[in-house]
């Protein structure tokens, strides 16, 4: 389960305070599949890369299975975005001259997976994203954007984690291999009790999601999915 | 793909960059590594300089110069003297004798006989040179084995012995033949003797009718072991022949140095003393020590064959070899610092992207100093080999350089040619050859690593502080 409570980023700009997350509280109960929405700018990704500890509130916190993350010292956040969270960046942020099964590994060597097993794993979630197995070993700067939105997406899945934070995850996709992730992520929340969060444009992909909020000038309101009522606990 | 493969595949990211670096790298590795180089083959020489010279202390009478010299005797006391200076550990003393085959020595007598009033300047009945006192020259019934030959007989006739303003045409001599009384069984430099045939001379300290000859000599005379051949008279047997590598050296008589003390009537009196220092070492400062100790009005103290400015300069061109090598070396780390310093910036996304995605600090920092250990090993490879071609070039413009600056501010010419105080010392320095020994190729290679290491350590660091929300720059 994840906890927010009270989270406020704020950021200097010249003389002007900047706050793109404002007093943001909610809980999303583990195995949701919930989405953000929100115009450009409005903060969704800084409350991304707080709920992945890349960014260290202003105040606030957020408690993770019962873990707080305020005041954890860097090594063991480093551990938790290791153990416990995907990423799918929105620039999809894989590294250039890998090729695309190296970048799916790499998750997997921090955690210390032996190379046989990770190779294998590997293999398989570029598969699952429908990343034809002959590009598997070519190297991403030579993938389309779809093409390297899926292997981050993989990437994303490497460690098995407990919460993915996904920016655009069907952004640079087609409509048939983006309803394919979006099944893809459905099944890791339903079978697998992942904790899913995207941030997303695509009002199809929010309204398959749980739950939906809406991050406003900083604030967060939850809006109602067709066909679901609003959960109380925001 | 493991940390080493991503950090050798990052190397060569950028493949024309890369190069550069590699090239400017080489440069520098090369140019450390021909220093060093050339710092071990100068220090192999100085090293050898220094067992040719090895310990011994030779002290002559202040202002002697071999058979030309002025100055008082050496004597006993000054002997014990000397044995008494810290860390000598043994002093010979010798004495030394001219001899001239009594034949001739009479034929030159009687022909000076008649030619009243030609004696030249200080001569002494033919037998001495102008003010020689460091050697008394006797009659022997030996023939030298060397002929006095153009350059000889013009010698003679310098000293005066001829007359300066003689017209009747002298008789052709030998040269003398040179007899030393030795405290030890060693030669004038402090060398064991080499003797080829018979024995020593047993105790060298008592007065004995033994002696040993050179064997070109002793095969001039038809002599060898037990044969016997005269002195002022007096009858010497041959105990043994010796060999000392030279024709002149050979051309010699040792006996015992109170045998030579009692030809020349001169009990008590040294020529020149050797003196063995109890460590290489200690040499420098013991030859001060005696220098003091025997006063320098007194003695003259020299180390070994003049090569202490040979081995001097050499020192010299050791220690700027050094310190090329530790500036090169020093470079080729700043280059690496920079690069590196360079790539952290430029890759800083990268690496808040390997962070965001778990990578521990010291996975990233392993991962670039490992990147510029594999530029350093490409540096140094081509570096090797560069300072394996310019490496003898080096040392040989270094040891020139440094020769020439040493004849600027001494005037006396450090090379020296014929003659020269230096030229013995001149051919040691010509005959330094620098080759580039795996091992030492090696060795400066290790510590090329270890200023990469150090120089790709800071760098290495700076990725610790870059955080992992530089992922979302841009974004």
């Amino acid at each position: 389960m994840i906890e927010v409570q009270n989270l406020v980023r704020t950021f200097n700009s010249g003389d002007r305070t900047i706050k793109p997350v404002n007093d943001v509280s909610f809980v999303l109960e583990q195995g949701t599949l919930a989405s953000i929405v929100g115009k450009s700018g409005s903060g969704k990704s800084t409350l991304l890369s707080l709920l992945g500890a890349l960014d260290k509130p202003t105040s606030g916190d957020v408690v993770v299975n019962g873990v707080s993350l305020a005041g954890m010292p860097d090594a063991k956040l480093t551990e938790y975005r290791r153990r416990d969270i995907g990423f799918v960046f929105q620039q999809f942020n894989l590294i250039p001259n890998l090729s695309a099964v190296d970048n799916v590994m790499l998750p997997m060597e921090f955690a210390g997976v032996r190379k046989a097993a990770r190779a294998q794993r590997a293999g398989e979630l570029l598969e699952q994203v429908q990343l034809d197995p002959s590009k598997h070993g070519r190297r991403i700067n030579r993938l389309s954007g779809g093409e390297q939105q899926r292997v981050a997406i993989a990437r994303a899945l490497a460690n098995e984690p407990k919460l993915i934070l996904a920016d655009e995850p069907t952004g640079n996709l087609d409509e048939q291999t983006g309803d394919h992730i979006i099944e893809l992520l459905s099944s890791l929340s339903r079978d697998h009790a992942t904790t899913i969060l995207v941030v997303t444009h695509d009002r199809a992909l929010a309204n398959k999601t749980d739950r939906r909020f809406r991050l406003q000038q900083g604030k967060l309101t939850e809006e109602p999915v067709r066909g679901r009522a609003v959960a109380a606990n925001v | 793909m493991s940390v080493l493969a991503r950090s050798v595949g990052n190397a060569f990211r950028n493949k024309v960059r890369t190069a550069a670096v590699v090239a400017v790298l080489a440069v520098a590795i090369g140019l450390a590594l021909a220093m060093l180089v050339a710092n071990q083959a100068v220090g192999a020489k100085v090293q050898e300089l220094n067992a040719s010279v090895g310990t011994v202390l030779t002290v002559n009478p202040a202002g002697g110069q071999g058979f030309e010299g002025g100055g008082e005797p050496l004597t006993t006391d000054q002997a014990t003297t000397a044995a008494g200076v810290p860390n000598v550990s043994a002093v010979v003393g010798t004495s030394s004798l001219r001899l001239r085959n009594a034949a001739e020595a009479a034929a030159q007598a009687a022909a000076q006989t008649g030619q009243t009033g030609q004696t030249g300047p200080g001569g002494q009945a033919g037998q001495g040179g102008p003010g020689a006192q460091a050697a008394a020259t006797l009659t022997t019934s030996l023939t030298a084995a060397v002929d006095a030959g153009t350059l000889g007989n013009r010698n003679q006739q310098a000293n005066g012995t001829a007359g300066a303003a003689g017209t009747t045409q002298q008789p052709v001599r030998s040269l003398p033949i040179t007899a030393t009384g030795i405290g030890a069984g060693v030669d004038t430099t402090g060398k064991a003797l080499n003797i080829t045939q018979g024995s020593g001379l047993g105790d060298y300290t008592a007065a004995s009718t033994a002696a040993l000859l050179g064997t070109t000599l002793a095969e001039k005379n038809n002599l060898t072991v037990g044969s016997t051949f005269t002195i002022n008279d007096q009858t010497y047997t041959v105990s043994g022949l010796f060999d000392a590598g030279t024709t002149f050296g050979n051309n010699a008589v040792f006996v015992t140095l109170p045998s030579a003390q009692a030809l020349a009537g001169t009990p008590g009196e040294l020529s020149s003393m050797i003196v063995t220092v109890n460590s290489m070492d200690n040499v420098a400062t013991t030859k001060t020590a005696l220098q003091t100790a025997l006063g320098a009005d007194k003695a003259d103290v020299t180390q070994g064959q003049n090569l202490q400015t040979a081995v001097s300069s050499l020192d010299s061109v050791k220690n700027i070899s050094f310190i090329a090598f530790v500036a090169a070396l020093g470079t080729a780390g700043l280059i690496i610092l920079l690069i590196m310093v360079m790539l952290v910036r430029e890759r800083r996304r990268e690496i808040g992207v390997l962070k965001a995605i778990g990578a521990p600090n010291r996975t990233i920092g392993l991962q670039f100093v490992l990147e510029a250990l594999v530029l350093a090993a490409l540096g140094s490879a081509v570096g090797a080999a560069i300072a394996s071609f310019a490496s003898g070039g080096i040392a040989s413009a270094l040891i020139s350089s440094n020769t020439t600056t040493t004849t600027a501010t001494t005037g006396r010419g450090f090379p020296g040619g014929q003659g020269g105080p230096f030229g013995g010392a001149s051919q040691l320095l010509n005959s330094v050859t620098a080759t580039a020994s795996p091992g030492v190729i090696a060795g400066g290679i290790a510590a090329v690593f270890g200023v990469a290491i150090i120089g790709a350590l800071v760098p290495a660091l700076l990725t610790a502080r870059i955080r992992p929300i530089e992922v979302l720059r841009g974004e």
